[in-house]
């Protein structure tokens, strides 16, 4: 509360201030100026954008239209700067001209709160000072020094913003005599005359000038003002709707599921470290899942049993001979076949099978040779036994 | 104390389990143990990453994971960290795109098991061969444009599609409304796409007569879920007036629809009816409808719900029927998210109405507990919450509850995307840099968050040099001058102003002289980046001569008078260009220098440029210097000729006498 009474205190006393706070330029340069009346019309008449910055004194003005009516001793050298300068003018206004393009818009027909109030106001240097104490006290501590600290920080930061408006701004508010008379002028005349121009039109812009501020300023509000009030959320009647005891939930099957996707993506955000990354790329299916397992994707191997890769000689009993050169090579050729981690039990058990065909091809041969027992020596061992 | 007490306990155990082993000694055989053996728990192939990930803490004193690789590009500037990303997503996208058009050469098949994502897509074309097969998968992929193709050529050869996968591809294009969004694999893309299309989903996006409805119309015998996806689809791209015909249709023929049919016809209400009473009456209707028909609503309702109250004004019994809506769906067993607290807020804090504290009871609701995501509007949560403790309440101490509950846990995984957490900071930026002591805000948040974490735009920049203005404390002009250098804000006039402005306005005792010398190097600075600004440059800062005497008045502090000179010579040398002249206090200034190295012949420059620029004071000046320094014949015309010759004449007249 005593913050926003002291911004708009502060923002009404600003329009006066020049007035108020820098007397001492004015007089300072008035002296100067009249020590130098008849002298060269370059430096007489000129007076420094920076002291004219705060001219307000009717008495100035005055001094400056006297000055006006004097003819100034030319000689082309200024001519020809001034001309230069002036042209320079012209062309940078009429750039702030178009930049400047305003378009009709609805008036805003509203006063705003605090600016009624503002109206209200009488005396605002009575009403800041007290406002100043106020939320000095409010602070606490020492008083007196918050006061003054204030105090001078609200007093002191206009002229800082006035010297820094660009010089767009400064040739907005510019009006040129374009009669070929203005070039008579001296420089410093028209430095001032343009100056005068933008102090005057800042001043009936006083108006406008709080309103475009205060677009900003409600945003931010005191904190001081806030009680903090208790609301039980879930304290309230319920409506008492939903009396149907029986209530079930439906949804559609692969909407939900692009929905849920649709979340999970709107967490997902470029991974922070190695570890999201990895996540993201095991997510992908780009990494080993962990724990690492080297039958990952073998899904199809998943259902077939170790034994029936390993123990291989059950194929061999229709075919091969108990014992004997081939028994002991297709004893070998198993081994082998046990052993290896890329084949299925489907590719082992055809390579036997062609062994089972090369040596049926071969049988002939190989009987001649002794490799395979002839059925007749077989069947006497057979009888033997018996 | 509590120390002790551990240590008690240790040894306490200690005795405790050294007597039972004697004891076990004793009577080993009597007491037989149970061992039981632990359930296995099976664990996700993410599990171990995600407890490895949750030891490391994001280190504000790193740049981000994604700029590492190449330490001496990391970007540091808002457009800088963006373009960087950009672009390398910029290169994952060309390698697509190399992928896609040269698709034979990556046939071979290097890893086993095969890693699908690495192999070139299944371009569908008029010819290819189709089955049933391949349409599931496309939709399993949210393949939307493919799974249009692959239906209309499953069509075209005659073969039959079964109703569910029908219905499967209707709930899928329906959803996407028969576009293909950004692919998963985007995600730098996505994380810095402006939330900009949040106004554009205001309006109808549905495509009329699309595929979508084609493929409704083929469906002979529409079932309920046909009708509720079509609705649901409407309703989510705004074409809702078929959708509100669609669904009077579906309820005359007596389906029971979806909740989340439901869900949609109650979010578009505001487009449904009119005034504030007609859609809450509408709203009432639907819950009892639903409640007749015995759908259970979800969260969703609840958020549709709170979704179009939150449009509805700023009056008193709005803010009465959220929290009737709030203990309705509590004694239903609804447990709020995140989005629920947005809307609330939402529509409790309104710019325009009554300030509103009840952030203060959500958080106490939320502190300290881990949220999951469980509706879209949950990201929503800490920008808003963020912005409210700033704009609405200014409650820096609320500020920091919010900061905290987004760091429990993975709660920052909701923060949204960068557009929004670069809205989230800017705010507690600005109400932190107004509301704590400026050390601790400089210690606690600038140096811990900047510029890693978050770089702040040239508004907060501006924030915080006010708040220095107000606190005068210098010492931090170096630092924040750098960091502007760095985010690129000094092509700014406000900023570069209100440095300059706070450097001269500086009155208080130097203790030591470094700090003038950093004033004069960043005046330095800024005098040459403004001179060297790129002439086709859109927004370039206008040379001032006020900007020039304090760049001056900076660096004579420093005893820097050569490039004062050069200050100077500029100023005469441009005397067209440069608008405004300096302050009389830093040429008079200037010329003490002058005087104190013997210089007159730069003295006179100044003085002739004083007297040009109409200063009354350039006489005294004149003379001043002819009183300090013996001028020879030449200076001495050249100043008369400036000044008069009688002012001289008379002073030196005077002082003869």
């Amino acid at each position: 509360m005593n913050l926003n009474k002291l911004n708009i205190i502060w923002r009404n006393v600003t329009t006066q201030k020049n007035v108020i706070l820098t007397p001492t330029p004015i007089q300072k340069c008035f002296l100067v100026r009249k020590s130098t009346t008849n002298k060269d019309s370059s430096s007489s008449s000129s007076s420094s954008s920076s002291s004219s910055d705060s001219d307000e004194d009717v008495k100035t003005k005055t001094k400056i239209v006297k000055a006006k009516t004097v003819p100034p001793k030319n000689n082309e050298e200024t001519m020809t700067k001034l001309n230069s300068l002036l042209q320079q003018l012209i062309k940078n206004d009429t750039v702030a001209k178009t930049s400047e393009l305003k378009l009709a818009r609805p008036k805003d027909k509203r006063v705003p709160k605090e600016q009624r109030e503002a109206r209200r106001v009488e005396t605002n240097e009575k009403k800041l000072e007290k406002a100043v104490g106020e939320v000095a006290k409010d602070i606490g501590g020492d008083t007196k020094q918050t006061e003054s600290e204030l105090l001078t920080k609200l007093l002191s930061p206009i002229e800082s913003k006035e010297s820094s408006k660009s010089l767009n701004e400064i040739m907005k508010g510019m009006k040129i005599d374009r009669e070929p008379k203005s070039v008579q002028k001296s420089k410093a005349e028209q430095v001032r005359n343009i100056l005068q121009n933008v102090q005057t039109k800042r001043q009936d812009g006083v108006r406008t000038q709080p309103r475009a501020r205060q677009s900003y300023q409600p945003r931010s509000r005191p904190p001081t003002s806030i009680v903090v009030e208790k609301i039980d959320l879930f304290g309230a009647k319920p409506l008492g709707i939903f009396t149907n005891k029986d209530l079930k939930e439906t949804n559609l099957k692969t909407w939900q599921k692009l929905y849920e996707k649709e979340l999970k993506l709107a967490i997902t955000h470029p991974p922070a470290n190695y570890f999201q990354e990895m996540i993201l790329w095991t997510e992908q299916g780009k990494l080993w899942k962990f724990p690492i397992d080297n039958e990952q994707g073998l899904e199809a191997e998943k259902n077939v049993d170790f034994s029936k890769h390993i123990f291989l000689e059950e194929h061999l009993e229709s075919w091969c001979p108990p014992k004997g050169p081939i028994r002991h090579f297709m004893e070998l050729v198993c081994v082998g076949l046990s052993k290896n981690p890329y084949l299925t039990v489907e590719a082992k058990i055809e390579h036997i099978e062609w062994f089972k065909n090369y040596f049926e091809e071969k049988k002939k041969l190989l009987k001649e040779v002794g490799a395979i027992p002839t059925d007749g020596r077989k069947a006497d061992q057979n009888k033997q036994i018996e | 104390m509590k120390l002790s007490i551990t240590t008690f306990k240790r040894s306490q155990t200690y005795l405790q389990s050294s007597c039972s082993h004697l004891w076990r000694g004793l009577n080993s055989i009597g007491n037989e143990e149970k061992i039981e053996i632990p359930k296995r728990i099976h664990r996700s192939p993410t599990d171990i990453l995600r407890c490895l990930e949750t030891t490391i803490s994001r280190d504000p004193t790193a740049a981000h994971y994604k700029y590492h690789d190449d330490p001496y590009l990391i970007p540091m500037s808002n457009v800088g960290k963006r373009t960087f990303a950009m672009a390398q997503e910029a290169g994952r996208k060309a390698a697509h795109w190399v992928r896609k058009e040269n698709a034979e050469l990556f046939n071979h098949l290097e890893a086993d098991p095969v890693i699908p994502s690495f192999l070139p897509k299944l371009v569908y074309t008029e010819e290819s061969k189709v089955t049933e097969d391949d349409l599931i998968k496309v939709i399993a992929n949210c393949q939307v444009q493919d799974a249009q193709i692959v239906y209309k050529l499953l069509k075209n050869q005659g073969n039959k599609i079964s109703a569910d996968l029908q219905q499967a591809l209707l709930e899928l294009v329906c959803y996407y409304n028969c576009s293909d969004g950004i692919a998963e694999e985007f995600i730098e893309e996505r994380w810095f796409r402006q939330s900009s299309n949040l106004k554009e989903r205001q309006r109808k996006t549905w495509k009329d007569s699309s595929f979508a409805e084609e493929l409704f119309q083929t469906i002979s015998n529409p079932t309920a879920e046909t009708y509720c996806t079509i609705i649901q689809g409407m309703n989510k791209y705004f074409q809702v007036d078929r959708a509100w015909k669609l669904f009077e249709e579906a309820q005359n023929k007596g389906f029971v629809l979806t909740t989340d049919t439901y869900n949609s016809v109650i979010r578009v209400a505001n487009f449904l009816k009119e005034s504030f009473d007609m859609r809450w009456t509408f709203i009432v209707n639907t819950l009892d409808d639903m409640n007749k028909a015995g759908v259970k609503p979800n969260l969703g309702t609840l958020n549709s719900v709170l979704h179009v109250l939150s449009t509805m004004g700023t009056s008193r019994t709005v803010k009465d029927y959220i929290l009737n809506i709030l203990s309705e769906f509590k004694s239903l067993g609804i447990e709020p998210s995140l989005g629920t607290w947005y809307y609330v807020l939402v529509t409790y804090c309104k710019e325009r109405g009554m300030v509103s504290t009840i952030l203060h009871d959500i958080m106490n609701q939320l502190e300290n507990k881990e949220q999951q995501i469980k509706d879209i509007s949950d990201t929503n949560f800490f920008v808003t919450a963020m912005d409210i403790c700033r704009n609405h309440l200014n409650d820096a101490d609320l500020a920091k509850r919010v900061d905290k509950l987004l760091h429990v846990g993975s709660n920052y995984d909701l923060i949204g995307d960068s557009y929004k957490e670069s809205i989230y900071y800017r705010h507690y930026f600005i109400l932190m840099s107004t509301s704590i002591p400026l050390e601790e805000f400089m210690s606690n948040i600038y140096d811990v968050l900047v510029p890693n974490i978050y770089v702040p735009e040239p508004g907060v920049m501006s924030e915080i040099l006010k708040q220095i203005e107000v606190n005068a404390a210098v010492d931090y002009i170096p630092k924040l001058w750098t960091d502007m250098t760095t985010f690129d804000h000094t092509d700014r006039e406000s900023l570069v102003e209100a440095v300059l402005n706070i450097m001269v306005d500086d009155v208080s005792p130097k203790k030591d002289t470094t700090l003038t010398e950093s004033f004069a190097a960043i005046a330095w600075d800024i005098y040459v980046k403004v001179e060297n600004q790129n002439i086709k440059k859109i927004n370039k800062i206008n040379l001032t001569g006020d900007l020039l005497g304090k760049v001056m008045l900076m660096l004579l502090k420093n005893d820097d008078f050569d490039k004062a000179c050069k200050i100077m010579d500029k100023l005469d040398r441009d005397h067209q260009t440069v608008a405004g002249v300096p302050k009389i206090e830093v040429l008079e200034l200037f010329i003490d220098h002058c005087i104190e190295r013997k210089m007159p012949t730069r003295a006179i420059i100044c003085i002739e440029y004083c007297s040009d620029s109409g200063f009354p004071q350039c006489g005294v000046l004149a003379s001043k210097l002819n009183e300090k320094l013996t001028l020879d014949e030449d200076h001495l015309n050249r100043l008369s000729r400036i000044v008069g010759d009688m002012k001289l004449s008379s002073k030196v007249a005077e002082e003869v006498h």
